[in-house]
């Protein structure tokens, strides 16, 4: 018997004009499944059909039919398919309760009122079956993302559920966090679990899954896993210039946050066309280098210093950015304020968001909200451009057109620093690469680039 | 460590300087509550709290100082016809108003170990079972609270990159919009990840019932004892009264309030294991 069953499944968002799943026929067997697909395709909202957030949670209006684990969903709330279906989010900061891990786990248990005794053994079991038992009553704030993510695996597990539903949960980790989080979905797999996860990172999935669904535009297609080819690994667009001069540098920079040092006497610096990297591990220190240079935080020893001109500068969380009514409104900001002159349209047909230029920005999925932050910070001709994980949630089209922008960036003088775990992205742009960690920089070997 | 114990020490401190205007016994308690906490948690993470418990005491006192014209010793004076701060500065305005600082002051610092002391989940389990969904609202709420202070320090300095800049308070709406979508956004998000997790299925049990262990008792009996002797001292004339105006004088002092007052100590023997 298949895991879920979705029979013409039909869903409308509440006050979209158009559905965001179209007559979806599909079944689940038994193991992995792995969704894939563009941005803004479908693909979260196909996952939360399977646990009656969708639509139970979100409203909307729904036709067709979904069973899952033999549960009529849109019957049945989301509350009470919290025993049978479990659900990992994408941010792995805004899907906990409480603040010590055991009580993290114990949560959904206290929900579905378990008796003290049988909590404290699926407590032992969910922790030992991801293999975290080592972060028993530690304190949620102190967790990498990567363990974040496994307390959340560990969490939804503990309620026994027959399936596990995670979605995009490496898409803000490190490689080291990443790799955590696939091996316990892997590990859960092997013990004759059922899970279903959406991914960018196919590679290390789709040969241990039983299913593949690609999700674009509404649609939904099943096919078989062994016919998934890795896509073309981008190509490096040639250099039209040579290095200009230097464009910034950090001589002897040391920043922190409370006391504690997590840049120490830095040097580095970078060149008019040149593309730096930074790699290293969540919390490794790329993002202080990255506001060290754009000014938003001060050195408390060194000095820091960039030619004039604009500094573009996109953060981490890209919402931070968003909130103009449309898409075109935030670059038409940026355009005013630089008075740069020039159009939107130039820069969102360039990154692939004309057909959600009109659109509310917050409404859009995680991928296109990163492409609509880049949208807003790179119009014009900014001198220095700093990027801090621009790749996040991004499907391969998107990542192409970011290195294409990127590249006509460096070849028009910018300097570029870019911070990102996305080695495909750093080997089709990177000049350099910088690791950063425990407050050293460290110059990668060339190789390290290709890696 | 119960926050029913906890809850207890700290509502006894609230009513002894609630319930006393004799500045002595306010300091005594504000001094226990200082020691306490930093047994506790230490001077160093206090940093933050003792420094806004120091802003709110000084206007506090400065807010009666230069409102209250009352007194016969006056210090100095500003002429009537300056609207709002016009007339004599007294000594006595100035010591009442140091009497209030210091009772805001004591009944923060009473009520701070709830939020430096305890975690979210202690205060939790010590609610009524009635509550317990409440509660866990509230939980997962606080857990919110420092995501919103880091989203304004990157709001800001992202839109300052675009080129915002401060220039009246119409040109806050780009800090203050994205700030609170973005917060409205994660509260959105939890609540979603609660909903997936069985949140309002139905009763609710807890993992780890709030039990009081002999050191909460010791806690409850040291504040229960306090709280009676001050009450007995309030009745019988002991905790004498006192009041600034119209000529400051001494406040008078009795060992029996005073003792009382010094029972609020024994966090000290009980919140060591915490820092």
């Amino acid at each position: 018997m298949a895991v879920a069953t979705l029979s013409r499944l039909t869903y409308t968002y509440p006050g979209a004009t158009q559905p965001a799943l179209r007559e979806v026929c599909l079944e689940l067997e038994d193991g992995l499944t792995v969704v894939a697909g563009p941005s803004g395709g479908g693909k979260s909202t196909l996952l939360r059909v399977f646990n009656g957030l969708v639509p139970h949670f979100h409203g909307g209006r729904i036709s067709g039919s979904a069973s899952v684990v033999g549960r009529d969903v849109i019957a049945t709330p989301t509350r009470h398919l919290a025993r049978s279906v479990g659900f990992v989010f994408q941010d792995p900061e805004l899907q906990t309760v409480y603040n010590v891990v055991d009580r993290e786990v114990a949560f959904g248990l206290e929900n579905i009122g378990l008796p003290q005794r049988e909590m404290a053994e699926r407590i032992d079991e969910a922790l030992d079956a991801v293999g975290v038992e080592h972060l028993r009553g530690r304190t949620v704030r102190t967790l990498s993302g990567g363990e974040r993510q496994r307390l959340a695996l560990t969490s939804a597990l503990a309620m026994r559920p027959r399936l596990v539903v995670l979605d995009e949960p490496t898409s803000q980790l490190d490689e080291e966090g990443a790799a955590m989080v696939l091996t316990s979905v892997l590990a859960l797999i092997a013990r004759g679990g059922h899970a279903v996860i959406s991914e960018h990172r196919l590679d290390r999935l789709v040969k241990q899954a039983h299913g593949l669904v690609m999700v674009g535009g509404g649609r939904v297609e099943s096919i078989d896993p062994k016919a998934w080819r890795r896509p073309q690994a981008p190509s490096r667009p040639p250099r039209r210039f040579a290095l200009g001069a230097e464009a910034w540098s950090l001589r002897g920079a040391s920043a922190g946050f409370d006391g504690s040092l997590v840049l120490d006497g830095v040097d580095l610096a970078g060149c008019a066309g040149e593309v730096v990297a930074l790699s290293g591990p969540n919390g490794g220190g790329k993002t202080t280098l990255l506001r060290l240079l754009a000014g938003g935080l001060a050195p408390v020893a060194g000095t820091v210093e960039r030619r004039p001109g604009r500094i573009a500068y996109l953060p981490q969380n890209p919402t931070a950015l968003l909130h103009r009514p449309t898409v075109r409104d935030e670059v038409s900001l940026t355009l005013e304020r630089t008075e740069e002159g020039g159009l939107p349209e130039a820069i969102l047909d360039e990154l692939g968001l004309a057909s959600v230029a009109l659109r509310n920005p917050r409404d859009l999925s995680s991928g296109e909200r990163q492409r609509a932050a880049l949208a807003a910070v790179l119009p014009g001709m900014p001198r220095v451009v700093l990027l801090d994980e621009p790749t996040r949630g991004m499907d391969v089209g998107a990542r192409d057109a970011l290195i294409s922008l990127v590249a006509r960036l460096r070849d028009q003088g910018a300097a570029i620093v870019l911070a990102t775990h996305d080695v495909e992205l750093r080997a089709a742009l990177a000049d350099r690469v910088v690791h950063v960690g425990q407050g050293k920089v460290v110059e990668a070997a060339p190789e390290a680039m290709r890696a | 460590m119960n926050a029913r114990a906890v809850a207890a020490w700290s509502a006894t401190c609230i009513f002894i300087v609630l319930s006393t205007t004799n500045p002595a016994y306010k300091a005594a308690v504000l001094a226990a509550a200082l020691i306490a906490l930093a047994a506790g948690v230490g001077l160093r993470r206090l940093r933050g709290v003792l420094i806004g418990v120091l802003l709110i005491a000084a206007f506090a006192v400065a807010l009666n100082f230069v409102s209250a014209h009352l007194g016969t010793t006056v210090l100095f004076s500003i002429p009537n016809q300056v609207p709002a701060l016009g007339g004599p500065y007294t000594l006595e305005a100035l010591a009442f108003g140091a009497t209030g600082g210091l009772t805001v002051a004591a009944a923060i610092l009473a009520a701070a170990p709830f939020s430096t002391l305890l975690a979210s989940h202690e205060v939790m389990d010590a609610l009524p079972a009635a509550l317990s969904r409440t509660g866990a609202a509230i939980a997962a709420s606080l857990n919110l609270v420092p995501s919103v202070a880091a989203s304004f320090v990157q709001v800001t300095e992202a839109q300052r990159l675009r080129g915002w800049r401060p220039r009246g308070p119409r040109s806050w709406s780009e800090i203050v919009v994205p700030v609170v979508l973005t917060s409205v956004e994660g509260s959105i998000q939890l609540a979603e990840s609660m909903e997936a997790r069985g949140f309002g299925s139905g009763p609710r049990t807890a993992v780890k019932p709030a039990k009081l262990q002999p050191s909460d008792w010791l806690l409850i009996g040291a504040s229960a004892a306090a709280l009676g002797l001050f009450a007995i001292s309030q009745a019988s004339g002991w905790a004498a009264p006192w009041y600034a105006y119209p000529t400051l004088t001494l406040p008078s002092m009795d060992a029996r309030p005073l003792i009382a007052c010094l029972l609020l100590l024994a966090p000290v023997l009980v919140w060591r294991s915490r820092r």
